[in-house]
């Protein structure tokens, strides 16, 4: 019986030097010093002081979440309005067509992406803004104005991201049995009611499972915040992630970017145990 | 009566066309950005920032691509790397999460169910609490600005090998029971009867592997500085660097072709990509 083992000692080993010897290393670290020449010098709590007494920090933890929060709630939610509408009886061209269109930019890396959409957003010859100006609306600053960049990100992400969970949500919604629906029908219980009463129930674990998946993406979000704004305006949208590599790689601070990054973790982990202890509620089982 | 129904009915069908005419022009608008890429990859540098955008190039002009190639930045290479190091991955990932997914699914022994479990924890920690000691050891070990580092790293995942497991656990036992009955050793087993229950799922996993792999950046981005050794994603962000003053069709003409595989992929396997994210989402 011990043949298991040798079918699983590739994965383990691969997975114990790549993930969880990383996890404790950085663990460590962060309750380091760490010098790239001289080595580690234990400097017990520091790091994670200095990140909770650093002014910046906190602009830096409300744009992760305020970012998340955007996200989410965004991407669930035109995701399952797309799936609702798509999930009709249509030609088959049409059908095929969708899933093209809403899907594509899910699969492409959210670095060419952001590349693209950087000169939409662009201020004197990009495309948004020249229609804007046909429509009488002025020029948008979309990156380079404090107030508005973190919405043009939250904008490009929902372009990106829900199509992922539309195409999740339409497997949900082809589950949901028929026959109750049609007795409601019978019954004259609305659109709404019925919507409310028969399909969000039924599909409530698969939209608990998409909220609990985009906020784990969305808290470590980091290439289309790189390349559209870098962290900037100032810090207006600079994420724990962007800090992190900032501190990283920037200026070579790995001990207190350590303690960013097990803060970081840490918050996936608390926001996700909130999501899980609020879905009691909402999650049929 | 009669009548009234026939006019929910038609009602009925009106709200469906118009729900069809909305979702084509969502649908047309989220293609945008990609029709513009490439209408604009096919456009003479002087015509790229003119407005208003006309939707069509005036004529098709390969020359973007031909200075892609002949530019400072070894395009090629790059494209090879990325090739190199997604197919590198995928093929690993196949491997050793095909073999430790027949292994929980079907095989005993001790401490089974605790190894996966340490194995699906990994799927919460975030890159970004790994990338640091990773970084540290390619130092000492010379894998940095080394593709070969990026294979290394993505040769298994728990992503796969719980998706892999969770398809096995939903076929049926029957055939490798009786196998086992026919003396057949656990390999044999592996290889006659589970492999070819596995096929659709191997399908989607490959696709996902091999995309995500292909359009990762964080990863990459840190461990590799030097042109020659760059994935296309990172690449790109220096293409727009050297290139966004003069020419913004240069860098749609090299987006082009970095998104070119991933396309084609989606476009050949697009049932199996649908179905191998619905899997991962549905079952988890």
């Amino acid at each position: 019986m011990q043949a298991g083992y040798v079918f699983v000692l590739p994965s383990i080993v691969l997975y114990a030097a790549f993930v969880l010897a990383p996890v404790a290393i950085t663990i460590i670290l962060s309750f380091t010093y760490y010098d790239i020449s001289f080595g580690a010098d234990w400097v017990g709590f520091e790091n994670y002081v200095r990140f909770l007494t650093e002014p910046r920090s906190l602009e830096i933890f409300w744009n992760t979440l305020r970012f998340a929060f955007l996200a989410v709630s965004f991407n669930v939610a035109v995701g399952l309005i797309l799936a609702l509408a798509l999930n009709r009886a249509m030609p088959t061209v049409l059908l095929y067509f969708f899933r093209l269109a809403f899907f594509l930019p899910v699969i492409i890396s959210a670095a060419f992406v952001a590349v693209v959409w950087s000169y939409f957003y662009s201020v004197d010859f990009g495309v948004i803004n020249y229609y804007l100006a046909q429509l009488g609306i002025g020029q948008v600053p979309w990156l380079s104005s404090s107030k508005f960049a973190m919405t043009s990100i939250v904008i490009m992400d929902v372009w990106k991201n829900t199509g992922f969970f539309m195409i999740i949500l339409i497997a949900a919604l082809q589950g949901v049995p028929k026959p109750i629906m049609d007795a409601a029908s019978m019954d004259g219980a609305s659109p709404w009611r019925r919507f409310s009463r028969i399909t969000l129930p039924f599909i409530s674990p698969v939209l608990f499972f998409c909220i609990v998946f985009a906020s784990i993406g969305a808290l470590q979000v980091f290439e289309s915040i790189m390349i559209l704004t870098g962290g900037g305006p100032g810090d207006s949208t600079r994420s724990l992630s962007i800090y992190l590599v900032d501190e990283a790689f920037g200026s070579f601070e790995l001990g207190y970017a350590a303690a960013v990054s097990v803060i970081m973790m840490i918050l996936v982990l608390i926001i996700t145990i909130i999501q899980i202890i609020g879905s009691r509620r909402w999650v049929r089982e | 009566m009669q009548t009234r129904s026939m006019q929910t009915r038609e009602a009925k069908k009106w709200v469906d066309r118009a729900i069809i005419a909305v979702l084509l022009l969502m649908g047309i608008l989220m293609l945008m950005p990609f029709f513009w890429l490439f209408s604009m990859s096919f456009r003479p540098a002087a015509e790229a920032y003119k407005m208003p955008p006309s939707f069509f190039p005036p004529s098709f002009d390969v020359s973007n691509y031909q200075t892609v190639l002949a530019s400072s930045v070894p395009f090629l290479k790059i494209y090879w790397n990325s090739l190199y190091v997604a197919v590198l991955v995928t093929i690993g990932q196949l491997v050793t999460c095909t073999l430790a997914a027949f292994a929980y699914a079907r095989l005993r022994f001790p401490g089974r169910d605790s190894l996966f479990f340490v194995m699906l924890i990994g799927l919460m920690f975030p890159a970004q609490v790994t990338i640091l000691p990773i970084y540290l050891g390619y130092a000492k070990l010379g894998l940095l600005n080394n593709p070969l580092g990026l294979v290394l790293m993505g040769l298994t995942s728990s992503f796969g090998v719980f998706m892999l497991r969770q398809f096995l656990r939903s076929q049926p036992k029957e055939l490798e029971e009786a196998a086992l009955m026919d003396g057949a050793g656990y390999f044999k087993i592996f290889w006659r009867i589970s492999l070819p229950q596995l096929m659709p799922a191997l399908g989607a996993l490959a696709i996902i592997t091999f995309t995500g792999a292909w359009n990762a950046y964080f990863q990459p981005r840190a461990l590799i500085t030097s042109q020659d050794s760059m994935t296309l994603p990172i690449a790109m962000d220096l293409l727009r660097g050297y290139m966004s003053q003069g020419n913004l069709s240069v860098v749609m003409a090299a987006m082009s072709m970095a998104i070119l595989p991933v396309v084609l992929l989606f476009l050949v396997a697009q049932k199996m990509v649908i179905e191998g994210v619905t899997f991962s989402g549905i079952r988890a």
